[in-house]
């Protein structure tokens, strides 16, 4: 019975303990008790007064209770002021034995800072705290944060001291929301516990939700900021001249997020020199797409500012290196005549970058040589290093296979615009005759999807690069749409040397790509924000360098002789689109945004106490005025 | 004068407020009045007032017949020479009045600012005065619990100073027994004349008795009934333990508007409850409140109420 009853009372109030106050009741009643030692007054004659005292107690009903008003009244403040101070509250955050995961997100969209001042992340804080807050006995929590990547901060604790000293210490990142790891870390708990509960704590702002399962059963949206008053930097690259001719071009798109229309200035550093200023102005809620040609083919850094004070500062500003032309030694192998042969070559020879080799299967022998190798209709034994195209076969993959069974005039139906394959191509014209199925193994992407299967697939591993095509180029018009020598710019540009030689720009949060040098053990990182740090070098393949959560120029110095800027930015269309999503949608379950009413234990104590300041002043009325007494 | 060396005996009475009982000023005032008896008694001496009693003076009276016995200095020999019969002339007699003042010397006489008590004194030094200078004869009782100080009948103005300084000289103090008082008053009392008490009339066991008591003497009735401004209007507030001076009984009262207005009621109702009372059955009724001026109270009340003129 004890036992039930101290369930009761950790259920109904925060701090039971000083429900203890109410031994302070007997005290009441003994002061009751002193205070009706009244003074004596010595009068002539008490016959009146008794007289006068009888008639108005027979008049009286309840005599006896209002005689001990006062002392009710006491009591009741007492009582009230016990239970205020033992701080009951309803709607619990669960009976004794849930565990909640929190998904906190602190994405570059989460810096994002609300009319209060406060950011987004600041107020996902806040409601982790007060979730912490109104735990009960015997639950637990687990913190998960994700932006581009995801951290486990704890795993399942019920110490609400340092559940609280962790989310005070999440910091936000200035890169991309990624919430797929941290999902699958979570649901990876919920399968061994299953009335685990998790909670999304975030502004919406979610890239990659689609590729999150159905499976998010017991899942709550809450939901944080609401403005939408941005304008960001949401591309920036450098565009080569057509078949050589002309200079490089930079090439900004700004979106403006905001419902006022944007008048802004965009200025182009040149190695911290101002090169060009031009004012822009984007409509709402849509992009805008500025070209600024660069004067030079020096190398150098180019930075874009763009002047304009919104919620989200961090993406005003973007970087990006220029560097000397360099060479990508691409291999053809196949039948050297073939109709693919003749488009592939004509594609590849637009871009001056190429060194374009070919070979006949008969004659190639696997060598790292190439950074590009390109398998028309034949497969090696062995995938080479760099990056590798496979045209209508398969490559020598695990649990990858290409069947026999053709698809007759497949529809393109979805393809990943993320992927930096898939950059700007419009896939939807392109007809094709006949396509293979392919079965995709797992941690595939698919980048290009039929109604019945795959078309184009990343089958990258660690230590390759390996994209398939699943259908014949020559059985297709894809050569004569503009989507086709995209692809292959887009190819030369995946492939490592290009990834590593920075022409690009890295996403915050995503590895810098650092190729070995000879003679050289170790390299030097050195951070937009002053840090200097070394990586280990590889010099059979190439490394990574992680740490990149803050946009800037990252410097990595080879020697004491050698550097190279590696431009890391959020560009983000989707980061910039601040907008709050009201609800998020795992497949067919929609989560709503839970903004105020989940979880707000809402405390009764300011209740109690006005009662009990009521009751106080009434009992001091009645004391003072003898209303009823 | 006599009155003016007697007032300004100093006494050492506690509850004495200080100053004379009475001022010169005003006992001159005083000689002018005098009681008024509205029956006529047989008195002890001979005075100014008409008795019962034929006598010795010169104005006739009336005539009766002879019986054995009489003396024959009283027969009327004109009728018996006229009609031979023998008739008795009778002349009529002016005797003195005896004026009996009760005073309720209590301990909740002593009470009120100015008291009672002192008041009361105040009231029977003023009415005694009137009486002994209109040549009546004055007995004053005090009243102590059982105890009772009593002043034997006095006469004449000279005997003022005696009566003034009985009442500097006399303590209140015990509870109130106003029946048994005046019951023992009236056996030892025989003479008929005036009667008056001063009183608050806080007995417990009723202020009847002691009226119906002195209404046996067939005398007039006076019942002055004392009350102090404090009793009248209470100035009292909070929570309070009420203590009887005289039983120590407590009462505990919260003072509340309500309680004060039943108060008031109560006190109206016991105020003309005495007046019914007294009216029905020819007793002189005053409240006063014991802060009225004495010379006001006299000169007027009193000589209104019937009692002096």
């Amino acid at each position: 019975m004890w036992d039930s009853l101290l369930t009761w009372m950790t259920g109904t109030f925060l701090n039971p303990a000083m429900l203890g106050f109410l031994g302070l009741i007997p005290v009441i009643i003994l002061f009751y008790i002193l205070k009706l030692k009244r003074t004596a007054i010595e009068i002539p004659s008490t016959l009146l007064w008794q007289k006068s005292l009888q008639d108005l107690t027979a008049n009286a009903p309840f005599q006896r209770l209002r005689k001990n008003l006062l002392l009710f009244l006491q009591m009741l403040i007492l009582l009230l002021i016990a239970i205020a101070l033992a701080r009951p509250y309803i709607q619990a955050l669960g009976r004794s034995g849930v565990s909640a995961c929190l998904l906190i997100d602190r994405s570059a969209s989460m810096s994002a800072r609300e009319a209060d001042g406060r950011t987004r992340l600041d107020m996902a804080k806040d409601r982790a705290l007060q979730m912490i807050d109104q735990m009960g006995g015997g639950d637990t929590m687990m913190i998960v944060t994700f932006a581009e990547n995801s951290d486990v901060l704890c795993e399942k604790i019920d110490d609400r001291t340092r559940l609280r000293a962790i989310v005070r210490a999440i910091q936000p990142s200035q890169s991309r929301t990624n919430i797929r790891d941290a999902v699958m870390v979570a649901q990876s708990l919920m399968l061994a516990q299953s009335d685990m509960k998790l909670y999304i704590v975030s502004d919406g702002v979610i890239r990659d939700l689609a590729q999150i399962g159905a499976k998010m059963v017991n899942t709550s949206y809450v939901q944080v900021g609401e403005t939408r008053d941005n304008a960001g930097i949401a591309a920036f690259s450098i565009r080569e001249p057509f078949e050589g001719q002309g200079t490089r071009q930079a090439f900004a798109l700004i979106h403006n997020e905001s419902d006022k229309r944007l008048r802004s200035t965009l200025t182009l550093y040149f190695n911290d020199r101002a090169a060009a200023i031009e004012e822009i102005e984007v409509a709402p809620q849509a992009d805008g797409q500025f070209v600024f040609a660069l004067p030079n083919d020096e190398s150098g850094l180019l930075r874009l500012d763009l002047d304009s004070k919104d919620a989200l500062a961090l993406d005003n500003r973007a970087w990006l290196t220029i560097r000397p032309r360099s060479a990508v030694k691409t291999l053809l192998v196949g039948p050297g005549n073939s109709t693919n042969a003749v488009f592939l070559k004509r594609a590849l020879s637009l871009d001056p970058r190429v060194e374009l080799s070919a070979v006949e299967f008969a004659d190639y022998v696997v060598n790292d040589e190439f950074d590009l190798t390109i398998f028309d209709n034949v497969a090696p034994e062995e995938i080479p290093y760099g990056a590798s195209v496979f045209i209508n076969v398969a490559p020598p993959v695990s649990d990858f296979e290409l069947s026999d069974e053709t698809i007759e005039q497949p529809l393109i139906v979805s393809q990943d615009r993320e992927h930096p394959v898939m950059r700007f191509l419009v896939m939807e014209n392109v007809g094709i005759a006949k396509a293979r199925k392919m079965t995709l193994p797992e941690g595939a992407r698919a980048l290009a999807t039929t109604t019945a299967s795959p078309l184009i697939a990343d089958l990258s591993d660690p230590d390759h690069q390996i994209l398939v095509i699943g259908f014949d180029i020559a059985e297709s018009n894809w050569p004569m749409r503009l989507s086709f020598p995209l692809f292959m710019q887009n190819l030369l540009s995946w492939t490592p040397r290009m990834t590593a030689a920075g022409g690009e720009t890295v996403n915050t949060g995503r590895p810098i790509t650092i190729m070995p040098e000879e003679g050289l053990d170790t390299v030097t990182v050195k951070t937009p924000d002053g840090r200097s740090e070394t990586v280990k070098l590889d010099p059979s393949r190439p490394s990574y360098f992680g740490q990149t959560e803050i946009a800037g120029p990252y410097i990595v110095q080879y020697g004491e002789f050698k550097e190279i800027e590696h431009a890391v930015n959020l560009l983000d269309r989707q980061e910039s689109s601040i907008t709050p999503t009201e609800a998020l949608q795992f497949g067919r379950l929609i989560a709503p945004a839970e903004k105020d009413n989940i979880m707000q234990n809402k405390e009764l104590w300011p209740w109690f106490l006005i009662a009990a300041l009521v009751i106080l002043a009434l009992e001091w009325y009645i004391y003072s005025r003898r209303a009823w007494l | 004068m006599t009155t003016s060396r007697t007032t300004a005996i100093p006494t050492a009475e506690p509850r004495r407020k200080g100053g004379p009982l009475l001022d010169a000023d005003f006992l001159r005032r005083l000689e002018r009045l005098a009681i008024w008896a509205k029956k006529v008694h047989l008195g002890a001496q001979k005075g100014e007032r008409k008795s019962k009693r034929k006598g010795a003076s010169t104005e006739f009276a009336d005539y009766r017949e002879y019986v054995q016995g009489d003396d024959l200095r009283h027969v009327d020999w004109n009728i018996y020479g006229r009609l031979d019969a023998l008739y008795l002339k009778m002349f009529l007699e002016y005797e003195d009045l005896t004026c009996h003042l009760l005073i309720d010397g209590s301990q909740s006489m002593t009470f009120g600012a100015p008291s009672k008590y002192r008041f009361a004194i105040q009231m029977a030094a003023a009415i005694g005065y009137v009486a002994l200078a209109g040549y009546d004869r004055v007995a004053v009782e005090i009243f102590n619990g059982r105890e009772v100080q009593r002043l034997s009948p006095i006469r004449g103005k000279a005997s003022a100073g005696k009566l003034f300084q009985f009442l500097e000289n006399a303590s209140p103090g015990g509870e109130t027994y106003l029946g048994d008082a005046c019951r023992n008053s009236v056996i030892r009392n025989r003479s008929k004349g005036l009667a008056i008490l001063l009183s608050d009339f806080f007995d417990p066991e009723g202020y009847e008795e002691p009226l119906r008591r002195l209404l046996q003497t067939r005398s007039d009735i006076y019942g002055i009934h004392v009350m102090a401004p404090e009793e009248i209007e209470p100035d009292l507030s909070g929570d309070l333990k009420l203590v009887d001076s005289e039983t120590a009984s407590e009462v505990e009262i919260s003072v509340s508007r309500a309680l004060l207005k039943r108060y008031r009621k109560n006190r109206d109702g016991f105020c003309e409850s005495i007046r019914r009372y007294c009216v029905a059955r020819g007793i002189g009724y005053f409240p006063v409140s014991s802060d009225m001026p004495i010379d006001r109270l006299t000169l007027d009340v009193l000589r209104r109420g019937g009692m002096m003129r």
